[in-house]
């Protein structure tokens, strides 16, 4: 017993010894974590003025909290691990960005940084990835200040409560409405917009000289092409993918979600189902069974058809719907490609439009910056140039798209298919959607089922989807 | 005393000092660690987490301390991984499982009354300020704020917002550019982009005010404007209710949101709110997943028992052929054999979707031209089962082929000659001697392979995605899916966003159902020992 006594005695000097040698560390890491938790952060400095008897002593108390954030900023010492985590702390902006964006995001920082003293970091994550990790990283005090993303997450991101709004504040005029309107979510503005796309219609201009301009046309041309043998193909288009195949919904009068009078979605109006919807149902299936479309055809595939193997052989394919994303794949593959309007069908075919921006976390320790940051340097000619030669989309920059559209007839056919679109949905209901949606396009292609059963089916577990809580 | 602890006395003996100060050293150094890092934890909110590394650290000290308890001291870190990895996920879950974390239910009610307390309201008429910083060479700021009317204030976080005194002997000369001191008593005039480098210290301040005799605050909005305000809402934590200030009225937690007597909810996200046995009632009495739960369940069965005989039969058969010595090139053939297990299976899996392509794979181009055949691999149920079957025997044979060779090795030589002089048959010898004698060796791994396999979401996902649906069904259920990727379809690609509650509910039950069928199957298996 006496010897575990010894033991535990001698122990306790020597962590003793070690934890005060730790000391500085243990005391960088509380400085750090209430910046971390912007809750924290001001409750520190609101001792000062909450006794004001003592206010005149307390100032110099209170310097050393605030001091770390501001000796921070010129030289960057706040980093002792090798890798820091991607989490913001208080004085450095952190932006979770994706793999296009994060070099132009730096090239941008930098110049910020250079400009303002003020450390930048920019992380890069995975597109799809940025979304559930703020929902899930943010509240955590693990999140950035600055998120990339695409608008259709707004209901998501608002109703998780993670991010803030923005106010654009004179800047506001220089953003196409429909960028702005679609950051915004129930009437607040959420985020700044950069770019929008919209699918419109490839058409290669080898095997066909002009473009279609109504539905019919396009049928014949690829009936055409397709039994003199020129191509695999006529017109692509993949299976499973709703997205695009959204033209041809509304094309044949049908829809996902009705609007409501101010122009919002209404989830309790599910409309694929609806004449139209089943219009649509019976024009994939006639175009199945006339062979025009084909089962087992993915994106890639379509790619490859269009643009012969990305150049390797000849074009096996005449006609494809797809957005600006897949402008560098033509380009490269030396295709004498063209971008047209979508041809006319019953009624107006509208693509689904969508915006990427960016947004500030509410739980980002340095709010302020962020939206500065947004509104004083994102929001200029320069950063959105280079943000648009990063990944050419349509700009929704006013200055910028005026010079794109009439510098850039392929971007001048996105904007102008656009004009025509529907804002991607971005009320949370509308993941009840792709997956029945998805379904429904895949029996039509495997002619598995009848295809008004197809949709209506679709329509119902959409329905039941969103009734459950 | 028992005989370990003699040992280990005896083993001590040598040099007692050493090992002491050995023991003593690195429990230091643990403590030290632990008490920094328990520091940090704590002064982070993190109250449990710090008592749980406390409680963990002191019984670490006590292990190492305490001679009876020489033998833990080797194990201590694997129970604290495990602790770690293993029971603090699984507790997670099931605390998760009885709460409401979704999609609208993301924050902790703290959280969700932070954000309102910081919410603020000008009272009508009140307009919005411009302002300018001063610093002064200690790191404090004084806000200037003029209002639309051209009136001067003088924000300080010691004294509050003062009316600015035209003839203050403190102000430094004037700025021709904005009318504005260029220093006031040693604070320097921050231009606007200066600013941009203390945005956040700035907006960190906090500067008193009062409007109408109500205490406000002054909140820099941007580079540009601040407003003074007065706070909208206000928790009271002795009655659980949220205050809202500007409307008067109150909100009261419901739910996971904060809803008025009128049913409002307020203007702020829901909170996590603990819902008892709700989750497991949905789970129960959900048409979507009862209607669909016998098809799912008996096809996880038949998968994951199938594919565990499947590879395992497959593994035997050639670990039989390697392991005859007359075979000529034999470490050559088992050098292949195992190619299949070190390319990485998500790979392997999507090459196989891309073989299998009706349209542009190799494999029905073969079909085709030899046989006229064209078999819809993927919009075919039956067929996309056999598909699943042989992509995840050509993933999964290698591992059993390993196993197996080395158990067949561990069978004792002489058993064979005892047979052979007895002029058993080589089928004999297989079912009477290698097969029960391997089957002993194997049958643990046969269970986990079985359980890995239950839960083989990866699979699934990469090459069928569950597919093909089932054309008139109401559930998202596919021909394809096992229930842990038919969950992961309910609980993520549906509703109104990520319900993390209901999937940690359902993979409670998962849990529950492999735990059973394991538990079964290991009775089964010793029942089968015994009788050989």
């Amino acid at each position: 017993m006496s010897r575990i006594l010894k033991l535990g005695s001698a122990l306790a000097a020597v962590v003793l010894i070690l934890s005060s040698c730790a000391g500085p560390a243990a005391t960088i890491i509380p400085s750090a974590s209430p910046t971390a938790v912007p809750a924290t952060a001001t409750a520190v400095p609101a001792t000062p003025t909450a006794v004001p008897a003592t206010a005149t002593a307390v100032p110099a108390t209170a310097t050393p909290a605030a001091s770390p954030t501001e000796e921070v900023s010129p030289t960057p010492e706040i980093t002792p691990e090798p890798t820091p985590p991607p989490a913001a702390v208080a004085g450095t902006l952190t932006i979770w960005a994706d793999n296009v964006r994060t070099p132009v995001l730096t090239s941008v920082a930098e110049a910020f940084t250079a400009q303002y003293n003020v450390p930048v970091q920019v992380y890069e994550l995975g597109f799809g990835q940025i979304r559930d990790s703020l929902i899930l990283r943010g509240p955590a005090g693990e999140g950035p200040d600055i998120i990339i993303g695409a608008h259709d997450w707004l209901g998501a991101l608002v109703a998780a409560g993670v991010v803030e709004p923005l106010d654009l504040a004179d800047k506001a005029a220089s953003f196409e409405q429909v960028g702005l309107d679609a950051f915004s979510y129930e009437g607040t503005l959420y985020g700044l917009p950069y770019v929008s796309e919209a699918i419109a219609l490839y058409y290669n201009k080898d095997l066909v000289p002009t473009p279609p301009t109504t539905w019919d046309e396009l049928k014949t041309m690829a009936t055409d092409l397709q039994e003199a043998g020129t191509v695999d193909q006529g017109y692509c288009l993949q299976k499973g993918d709703p997205y695009h195949s959204y033209p041809i919904l509304t094309g044949f009068g049908g829809y996902i979600f009705g609007k409501n009078a101010d122009g919002s979605y209404n989830p309790e109006d599910v409309g694929l189902d609806s004449e139209g919807g089943k219009a649509y149902a019976q024009e994939l299936d006639q175009l199945v069974k006339d062979g025009l479309l084909v089962d087992n055809v993915d994106y890639g595939a379509c790619t490859a058809m269009m643009t012969g193997d990305a150049g390797a052989n000849p074009p096996r394919a005449a006609f494809w719907m797809t957005g600006p994303w897949a402008l560098t794949d033509f380009r490269n593959s030396g295709v004498n490609y063209g971008v047209a309007p979508i041809p006319m069908m019953e009624n107006q075919p509208r693509p689904f439009v969508g915006v990427q921006g960016m947004m500030v976390s509410s739980f980002a320790p340095n709010k302020v910056l962020a939206q500065t940051f947004l509104t004083e340097y994102i929001a200029t000619d320069d950063a959105m140039n280079q943000l648009y030669e990063a990944d050419p989309r349509i700009p929704v920059w006013i200055p910028l798209e005026t010079t794109v559209v009439a510098t850039d007839p392929d971007i001048a056919a996105f904007a102008e298919s656009a004009k025509f679109g529907d804002s991607l949905p971005a009320i949370p209901e509308m993941s009840s959607v792709w997956d029945a949606w998805t379904i429904a396009i895949n029996v039509i292609f495997e002619q598995s089922q009848d295809p008004d059963a197809a949709v209506t089916d679709a329509a119902a577990k959409i329905r039941d989807l969103i009734a459950t809580p | 005393m028992t005989a370990g602890q003699k040992g280990a006395s005896r083993r001590d003996a040598p040099s007692p000092i050493s090992s002491l100060i050995w023991r003593v050293v690195a429990l230091a150094v643990i403590d030290a660690f632990a008490i920094t890092f328990g520091y940090a934890l704590y002064s982070g909110g993190l109250t449990i987490a710090a008592a749980a590394l406390a409680l963990v650290t002191f019984a670490i000290n006590v292990v190492f301390l305490v001679d009876r308890l020489y033998p833990l001291r080797w194990i201590s870190p694997g129970i604290f991984l495990l602790v770690l990895m293993v029971v603090y996920p699984v507790l997670y879950t099931v605390y998760i499982a009885f709460t409401d974390y979704s999609g609208q239910h993301i924050l902790s009610k703290q959280q969700v009354v932070d954000q309102l307390e910081s919410r603020f309201y000008t009272p009508e008429g009140s307009a919005s300020l411009q302002w300018r910083a001063y610093r002064s060479d200690s790191g404090d700021f004084l806000i200037w704020l003029t209002d639309p009317d051209g009136n001067r204030f003088l924000g300080d976080p010691a004294s509050g917002i003062t009316t600015v005194d035209p003839n203050d002997p403190r102000s430094g000369p004037l700025d021709p550019a904005d009318n504005l001191p260029t220093t006031i008593d040693g604070y320097r005039k921050l231009t606007r982009a200066e600013s941009v480098r203390y945005l956040t210290s700035l907006s960190g301040l906090l500067i008193t005010g009062d409007i109408d005799g109500q205490p406000a605050q002054l909140h820099i909005l941007s580079l540009d404007r601040a407003e003074i305000g007065l706070q909208r809402y206000t928790y009271d934590a002795s009655r659980d209710v949220v205050v809202d200030h500007q409307a008067g009225t109150e909100y009261h937690p419901e739910g996971g949101f904060f809803v008025a007597s009128d049913g409002s909810r307020a203007p702020a996200p829901g909170f996590v709110d603990f819902i008892g046995l709700d989750n497991f009632r949905r789970v129960l009495t959900d048409p979507r997943l009862s209607s669909a739960f016998l098809g799912v369940f008996t096809w996880t069965v038949v998968f994951a028992a199938g594919s565990v005989i499947l590879c395992f039969a497959l593994g035997l058969a050639l670990a039989l052929v390697f392991n005859d010595k007359r075979l000529p090139l034999n470490g050559v053939f088992r050098t292949l054999a195992i190619i299949p297990y070190t390319v990485p299976g998500f790979i392997s899996a999507l090459i196989w979707v891309g073989l299998l392509n009706p349209t542009f794979g190799p494999v029905n181009s073969f079909l085709r031209d030899t046989f006229g055949l064209n078999p819809q691999w993927f919009a075919d149920g039956t067929l996309a089962k056999v598909a699943i079957f042989m992509i995840n025997t050509w993933l999964g044979y290698p591992y059993m082929l390993i196993v197996t060779l080395g158990a067949l090795q561990s069978i004792p030589s002489d058993l064979y000659e005892a047979a052979e002089i007895d002029g058993a048959s080589a089928v004999q010898r297989f079912r009477r001697i290698t097969f029960p004698l391997l089957l002993i060796a194997i049958t643990p791994l046969l269970i986990g392979s079985f359980a890995f396999n239950f839960n083989n979401f990866t699979l699934i996902e990469l090459v069928t995605q569950g597919g093909p649906s089932v054309p008139g069904s109401i559930t998202p259920a596919g021909q394809t899916d096992i229930l842990i990727s038919y969950s992961y379809r309910l609980a993520f690609a549906a509703g109104k966003g990520n319900d993390y509650a209901f999937a940690a509910t359902i993979s409670i039950f998962i849990f529950a159902i492999i735990a059973a069928i394991t538990l079964v199957n290991f009775r089964l298996s010793r029942r089968v020992e015994n009788l050989i």
